[in-house]
């Protein structure tokens, strides 16, 4: 005999073990003890800094301290400051260019190695190490990497009898070598959890479509690929929001220059707050930071959503 | 299974190997370099130490060769009566360990400090781009966490305007402390130690940029012969920057250190936030400095308007821009470690630097021990008058001392609860015979810029005494006779030292970049660096800049 599942407390859960209605709220208190740290979390470490940072935006800021009550003044200047669009255009590229390279890479790599080959574990594990670096190491790294005169990557295309290229000191090449390095510690990323919802396809479908007569593109395109999309929305979707507030990697390598080739957003606003201690502005350009990140979310959210309500 | 195993064996290495790599590194430490592959200085070197200053990067290039100890000068006291017991003074100083430089001398000298006071002395060390932030934040919070720190000059502004450290003035002549001599540091030098006529920074490193140039090439007759034939005079130290162009080009792409490769005319660094906009300012002085105008660079003291796109900033800027030609090209990412390696392996015939580079050349693994000149920063032969705006001619090259970098220095805090003790300790560090050590010694990054630093007749420290610390008598007699020149010069470049001076000084930095790199003409690029001036002077207040501006200057 079947046995309804007891639930101590917790009437949500109840609700929902006996397929009740969900909005049907419980008095019971023991629920909202359970949700307090949780409550108290979001409100110290989610709210009270947002709230501050939006108070703070409206004060400038003399050593250090708050000065004067100036408005929409800071926010008025992210309207007109070149220095900022420079910054925002850099992070656009950048963002456009590594994450659409990293999910074509990753993407590929995780197809690859999801085949039965030979040395496919040794081949993962090496394949993910990048990502478990910190990314300053990397930016230092790619100094080294990079370095003109007789860094390694230039010694080998001299050997090859090509020209060595100007990788840090010109404002053409500086990024190229920022995204590079960026794509070097994300692609595992993307490959590692591709890999993991690849190896959850279901295997029958496969099977079925060979009994078919399906050919391996026809499998790709018809199984694979609109089975992994909402998992490749998911990735992008971390990938966008993590490239936007890219820091470490640019500040390592080259500071931004040469000019300001490579200073994205999060180093201008590094340097806004904690070299000018210019704290009100650096308030702005976060929450203008977050109202971006926040739109980007929402709408792949919207369309995460819209898959996997399709995909039932 | 067993793949699974060695996937979970690698991640887990990977991780450590991660956590040991980059844990010492923190994400907002941008200004601090890892050195490069392959740099035969430091695999030459035995044990490479952390070496470099100015700005306070941190960079391997050679050994420590030079082993010679600052005498201990004070006394220990009797458990009971000591002065400062139980007290605790905190000092916040660039990173660098304890045998690097600035942090050095600091654990040296503890033991010594504690047995005379009682007192306790810790030591935090920060990267360069943190240790400012912290300052600030410490003494806007008033939470006095630190009783000292060793400040950039350029900082003075912000803290004494701020009202966030004391003077020392009521401390300086008080016999319980050390004693030490004020006039003993040169004019130059000792015009940062002060803030509106009080003692503020207590001496202790002493920045100038000097010019450097491989004396073997300059003194040699084939070359001389060469250069006599394919320009016009004769071969000597360039007094002009004129001269110091010809000379560039004459040795640019010449093999200068045997290895049969052609090497640089000059090397410099002009990385974004590796201090390129020092050697700006000091290449510029005397295109804008002169005797009819000997304060007026950065601002027009009654206007505050930017002069930075004046006529003589203009010449200036594209005179170093023509420069470049002779240099790599990879100097436009040079932080000043790379730009002096590349001097240190005999790569390059000039440039102008700190005084860190003329010690470091005489470190085992330096390829140009022996063969380092050092001289006054070239001059120009007229400059523009900003007061009057007009181009002045002169009959001798107009040459400009400078202080550009940071003169590393301790201030003491004001919400410090130790203020004495603190005293105490720079003033122990400071006295002549600690300082004279610490000038000629390499690794520690205290740069020359007193009397008893520089060898007679400018000075009274003996020739002995930089042979024992590993120099090359000649190299030494040549290099504290710049900085006693540049230091003593009639002209000085005038130090920004009002609130938000880093501010205005990123901005020429990232301008100067770009003019480097061809992103902007030079016209261009001031004109933008002067746009952002106004931009920051308004943002501060452009009255109180203006108070502050004339304060420095004095002309209040």
């Amino acid at each position: 005999m079947a046995q309804e599942p007891v639930i101590p407390s917790g009437g949500v859960l109840n609700d929902v073990a006996q397929g009740g209605n969900v909005a049907r709220r419980t008095k019971d208190p023991t629920g909202m003890f359970f949700l307090l740290p949780a409550a108290v979390w979001v409100l110290l470490f989610t709210i009270f800094p947002l709230l501050y940072a939006l108070y703070t935006s409206f004060w400038s800021f003399r050593f250090g301290q708050r000065n004067q009550f100036v408005g929409l003044d800071n926010f008025v200047r992210l309207f007109t400051d070149a220095n900022l669009h420079s910054a925002l255009r850099v992070t656009l590229t950048f963002v456009i260019v590594t994450v659409v390279v990293e999910m074509l890479v990753g993407f590929g790599l995780a197809l690859l190695l999801n085949q039965e080959i030979r040395g496919k574990s040794v081949l993962r594990a090496i394949m993910v190490l990048p990502l478990f670096a910190t990314p300053v190491g990397m930016g230092f790294l790619g100094i080294t990497l990079f370095y003109e005169i007789n860094g390694p990557i230039n010694v080998f295309l001299r050997t090859l009898g090509i020209e060595g290229i100007p990788w840090l000191s010109t404002p053409q090449w500086a990024p190229v070598a920022v995204m590079l390095i960026d794509i070097w510690q994300w692609t595992p990323f993307v490959f590692l959890v591709s890999l993991a919802a690849l190896q959850g396809l279901p295997v029958d479908l496969y099977e079925a479509a060979e009994v078919d007569g399906a050919s391996g593109w026809d499998s790709f395109r018809n199984i694979t690929l609109p089975l992994m999309t909402p998992t490749l929305w998911l990735i992008l979707l971390l990938r966008l929001v993590e490239a936007f507030k890219v820091f470490d990697i640019p500040a390592s390598m080259t500071l931004g220059g040469p000019g300001r080739a490579t200073e994205v957003y999060s180093l201008f606003t590094y340097r806004t707050a904690l070299r000018f201690f210019d704290h009100g502005y650096a308030a702005a350009q976060g929450i203008l930071l977050l109202f971006i990140v926040m739109l980007i979310v929402t709408l792949l959210f919207g369309r995460i959503r819209e898959l996997y309500e399709v995909g039932g | 299974m067993r793949g699974f195993k060695f996937l979970s064996v690698l991640l887990v290495l990977s991780m450590i190997l991660a956590a040991c790599g980059g844990g010492g590194a923190p994400a907002a430490a941008p200004a601090e370099q890892a050195a490069p592959a392959g740099e035969a200085a430091a695999e030459e070197a035995p044990e490479a130490e952390a070496t470099a200053i100015p700005g306070g990067e941190t960079y391997a290039t050679v050994t420590e060769g030079s082993d010679i100890l600052p005498p201990v000068l004070v006394e220990p006291c009797e458990p009971g009566s000591c002065p400062f017991e139980g007290q605790t003074v905190t000092v916040i100083v660039n990173t660098a360990g304890s045998k690097g430089p600035i942090s050095g001398p600091f654990y040296e000298v503890r033991e010594e400090f504690e047995a005379a006071t009682g007192a306790t002395l810790e030591i935090v060390e920060v990267p360069e781009a943190e240790h400012f932030p912290k300052l600030m934040t410490d003494v806007t919070t008033g939470t006095g966490q630190y009783d000292t720190s060793i400040a950039g000059a350029w900082w003075v502004g912000d803290l004494v305007e701020g009202d966030f450290i004391i003077s020392y003035d009521d401390y300086f002549d008080d016999p319980r402390f050390p004693q030490w001599d004020y006039e003993d540091v040169q004019s130059g030098p000792r015009s940062l130690l002060e803030y509106g006529g009080k003692k503020y920074m207590v001496a202790n490193d002493h920045d100038g940029q000097v010019m450097y140039y491989r004396r073997d090439l300059i003194e040699d007759p084939e070359h001389q012969a060469a250069f006599l034939e394919e320009y016009g005079y004769e071969l000597g130290v360039p007094q002009t920057w004129d001269q110091f162009r010809d000379v560039a080009e004459y040795f640019d792409g010449k093999d200068l250190n045997g290895d049969g490769t052609p090497d640089d005319g000059l090397t410099l660094h002009l990385k974004v936030g590796g201090q390129g906009m020092f050697h700006f300012m000091s290449f510029s002085a005397p295109f804008v400095i002169g005797p009819d105008n000997p304060k007026l660079y950065w601002f027009d003291p009654e206007t505050m308007d930017p002069l930075m796109a004046s006529p003589g900033h203009l010449r200036a800027m594209e005179t170093l821009v023509d420069l470049l030609q002779f240099g790599p090209e990879a100097m436009m990412a040079w932080s000043l470690g790379e730009s002096w390696d590349h001097f240190l392996r005999g790569q390059a015939a000039l440039t102008f630097t700190w005084g860190d580079l003329g010690s470091l050349a005489q470190e085992e693994g330096s390829q140009v021990r022996g063969k380092t000149g050092a001289a006054l920063m070239p001059g120009t032969m007229e400059y523009f008058d900003a007061a009057a705006g007009e181009w002045k001619a002169t009959e001798t090259p107009n040459m400009v001392g400078n202080t550009t970098g940071g003169s590393w220095s301790g201030v003491i805090s004001k919400f410090s609860d130790a203020p004495e003790a603190t005293y105490y300790l720079l003033a122990l560090m400071a006295t002549k015979e600690k300082s004279l050590i610490y000038a000629q010694r390499g690794w520690d990054g205290v740069d020359p810029g007193r009397f008893s630093h520089y060898l007679p007749p400018e000075g009274t420290a003996s020739l002995d005494g930089y042979v024992a610390a590993g120099w090359d008598g000649q190299d030494a007699t040549d290099y504290t006779k710049a900085y006693h020149d540049n230091f003593g010069a009639e002209l000085q470049f005038p130090y920004l030292r009002i609130p938000g001076a880093f501010e205005y000084w990123n901005s020429l930095d990232i301008h100067l970049s770009e003019a480097a790199t061809g992103q902007k003409t030079p016209e261009e690029a001031l004109q933008a660096t002067a746009d952002d001036f106004d931009a920051i002077t308004d943002r501060l207040g452009r009255d109180l800049q203006q108070a502050s501006y004339k304060a420095s200057l004095g002309l209040e």
